[in-house]
């Protein structure tokens, strides 16, 4: 019995130390590289291989960007279209979320399976790119906010928390005399607020991170969004014109941090919203 | 289910009229999801129509109809078959590591017994999955650079495995593009991925454990009888999700890929774009053609995937 109680223990010992050694290394690995771009985007000095800190510690990439017009514009644009689009997504997606939980309206279904047909099939990149051109979207940013503003996934995702809804609630109102309008307005949306940060944040990061539909409709360069930007300065070293004598190197990593640093911001207080939604359109029941 | 039941049983008995009367405010209500979809998505699927014509951007009489022409032809084209197979092998194989990765990471973080550890080591690794992929890929580009600045081919020198001056190319050279790829898919996403493992794991109830014990079960039995089995259905589930969606494979691959790479790194959508984007006056029938046959491997692979997961969990995907 002693000997058994004694085994058990130095198992439970050696387990949870080669445990935490493996999570150190996972962790590193995700880190170093990032931690690579942050040290070099306060570098003067470009440096070989790995360094804890910067040796040359400057803020003059970081000033580069935010006071060149070739920059900050896009940086603007990607912000603009990113507030605009989660706009539009959720209004949609709340909306559309809203009508399909009335089960007693003519063509509920239909409406539905039109929604999920679009799961099954999609026209494809050319015949979309084809209908923005006659829509006469290309070059102009709702080209970049419009498509991706109805996103059916988050849509139904919605409508499962809807579905939480208990639905005396609604017929207290409407007995009530509110109108459908109000009871969306003053019933639904208060109750859903955490539905509402999951799927908006959903997609704020969309908006932000969509380089593939900038791509495809946006060809003047005074439209770039960030992503766009960044692509041709680090793949092209398209590097504007500047005063500062900053190496290539320290502004490539600059602008990358500029690209994550918005969201860096607010992850830490998001995250359990981001997590949520994952588990509600996975795991649902 | 049952406010479902509820809601319709007094009103179902009423006239159709009234009831679509009854509900004149949704009708309004769903307007701009119907626009949206309409425009968006339905008008592109009448676009598909251009798979049977020549149809170039810059052409003297309008599109003309040539039937089946371009199937025909895409399915003699070495660089289509190439993309197609590319396709399939590099979201196969992503798909399956980052689910090898993720359940085995799930299975340690669910050991972990400090929770300000473990919080702390999930915000880290969830981190990499809200990056664009511009952005990741412009990290690895530069520290995976052949130049003074790239950290791997520093470290490598450093460690005298490689000569300075012979620096490796790694997204640049055919035999380490592939591998680099899965690497960075298992970099951006598997931390992301281990979010429904842990949720199935939290939700085995702690008995089982303890009866398991007082039978003598060890750590490695546990796993095999106890844990493993509860994962199973998330895995499943991961796996049919994910699996519906193997043809739509792009912007990753976009903005890792180049010339020097195309026959490894190609596929069908990259090859699209090029066949559109990258050549004077491109006939976008044949490429929507390439684009239909995609769409239709992908749906296929939707309904059967649908398919299997009603008969596993009892529900479909769409």
């Amino acid at each position: 019995m002693a000997n058994t109680q004694s085994k058990k223990k130095k198992k439970i010992k050696a387990f949870p130390i080669i445990n935490g050694i493996i999570m150190f290394v996972v962790c590193l690995f995700i880190l170093v590289p990032l931690w690579k771009v942050f040290v070099d985007s306060l570098d003067l000095k470009t440096g070989y291989g790995m360094k804890l800190w910067p040796q040359d510690f400057s803020l003059v990439g970081y000033k580069v960007i935010l006071t060149t017009e070739a920059l900050y514009r896009p940086f603007l644009i990607s912000c603009l279209v990113t507030v605009v689009g989660t706009l539009f997504g959720l209004t949609l997606s709340t909306l559309g979320a809203y009508v399909l939980i009335q089960w007693d309206m003519p063509g509920r279904n239909l409406f539905s399976y039109m929604l999920l047909f679009t799961m099954i099939f999609h026209g494809g990149m050319i015949p979309t790119y084809l209908v923005m051109k006659d829509l006469k979207l290309i070059n102009t940013l709702w080209a970049v906010i419009l498509p991706l503003s109805i996103n059916v996934y988050n849509l139904v995702l919605m409508r499962n928390f809807f579905e939480g809804i208990p639905g005396a609630l609604f017929e207290a109102a409407a007995i009530d005399g509110c109108s459908p309008m109000r009871i969306f307005w003053s019933i639904v949306l208060p109750l859903s607020k955490a539905a509402l940060a999951s799927i908006g944040l959903m997609f704020g990061v969309t908006f932000w991170n969509d380089y593939t539909n900038a791509k495809l409709y946006i060809q003047k360069q005074n439209l770039y969004n960030f992503q766009q930007k960044l692509r041709v300065l680090i793949m092209d070293g398209d590097m504007p014109s500047t005063a500062e004598s900053v190496s290539q190197n320290t502004m490539f990593n600059a602008a990358v941090m500029v690209a994550i640093i918005p969201f860096m911001i607010i992850y830490p207080f998001c995250q359990k919203y981001f997590v949520k939604g994952v588990n509600i359109g996975g795991v649902k029941e | 289910m049952s406010s479902k039941k509820k809601n319709n049983v007094p009103h179902s008995t009423k006239p159709l009229g009234t009831r679509i009367y009854n509900n004149r405010w949704f009708y309004l209500m769903f307007l701009p999801v119907l626009v949206f979809i309409l425009l968006f998505n339905y008008l592109p699927m009448l676009g598909v129509r251009y798979a049977f014509y020549d149809y170039k951007a810059v052409m003297a009489n309008g599109p003309e109809f040539v039937g089946l022409k371009h199937f025909t032809n895409l399915l003699q084209k070495d660089a289509f078959k190439d993309a197609f197979f590319n396709t399939l092998e590099l979201s196969t194989i992503k798909l399956l590591l980052n689910t090898f990765m993720a359940v085995v990471l799930s299975l340690l973080l669910n050991e972990m017994k400090n929770l300000h550890v473990k919080k702390a080591v999930q915000t880290l690794i969830y981190l990499p999955h809200f990056m664009s992929w511009v952005v990741v890929a412009s990290v690895f580009h530069l520290i995976l650079s052949p130049s003074n600045d790239g950290l791997v081919n520093a470290i490598l020198v450093n460690a005298g495995i490689i000569e300075k001056g012979s620096e490796i190319y790694f997204l640049g050279s055919k035999s380490w593009w592939v591998p680099i790829y899965y690497i960075i898919n298992i970099w951006k996403d598997t931390g992301w991925g281990t979010i429904l493992y842990l949720a199935t794991l939290s939700g085995i109830s702690p008995d089982l454990y303890e009866a398991a014990q007082i039978d003598g079960a060890n750590r490695w039995n546990q796993m095999r009888f106890i844990t493993l089995p509860a994962l199973y259905n998330t895995i499943i589930t991961v796996l049919i999700l994910n699996l519906a969606k193997i043809m739509n494979l792009f912007e990753s691959v976009f903005v890792l890929y180049n010339t020097a790479v195309i026959e490894v790194s190609d596929v069908v959508q990259t090859y699209i774009y090029r066949q559109t984007f990258g050549i004077g006056n491109p006939n976008f029938g044949y490429t929507t053609a390439v684009g239909l046959f995609n769409s239709l491997v992908g749906c296929v692979l939707v309904l059967f995937c649908n398919y299997a997961s009603k008969k596993v969990r009892g529900r479909g995907i769409v």
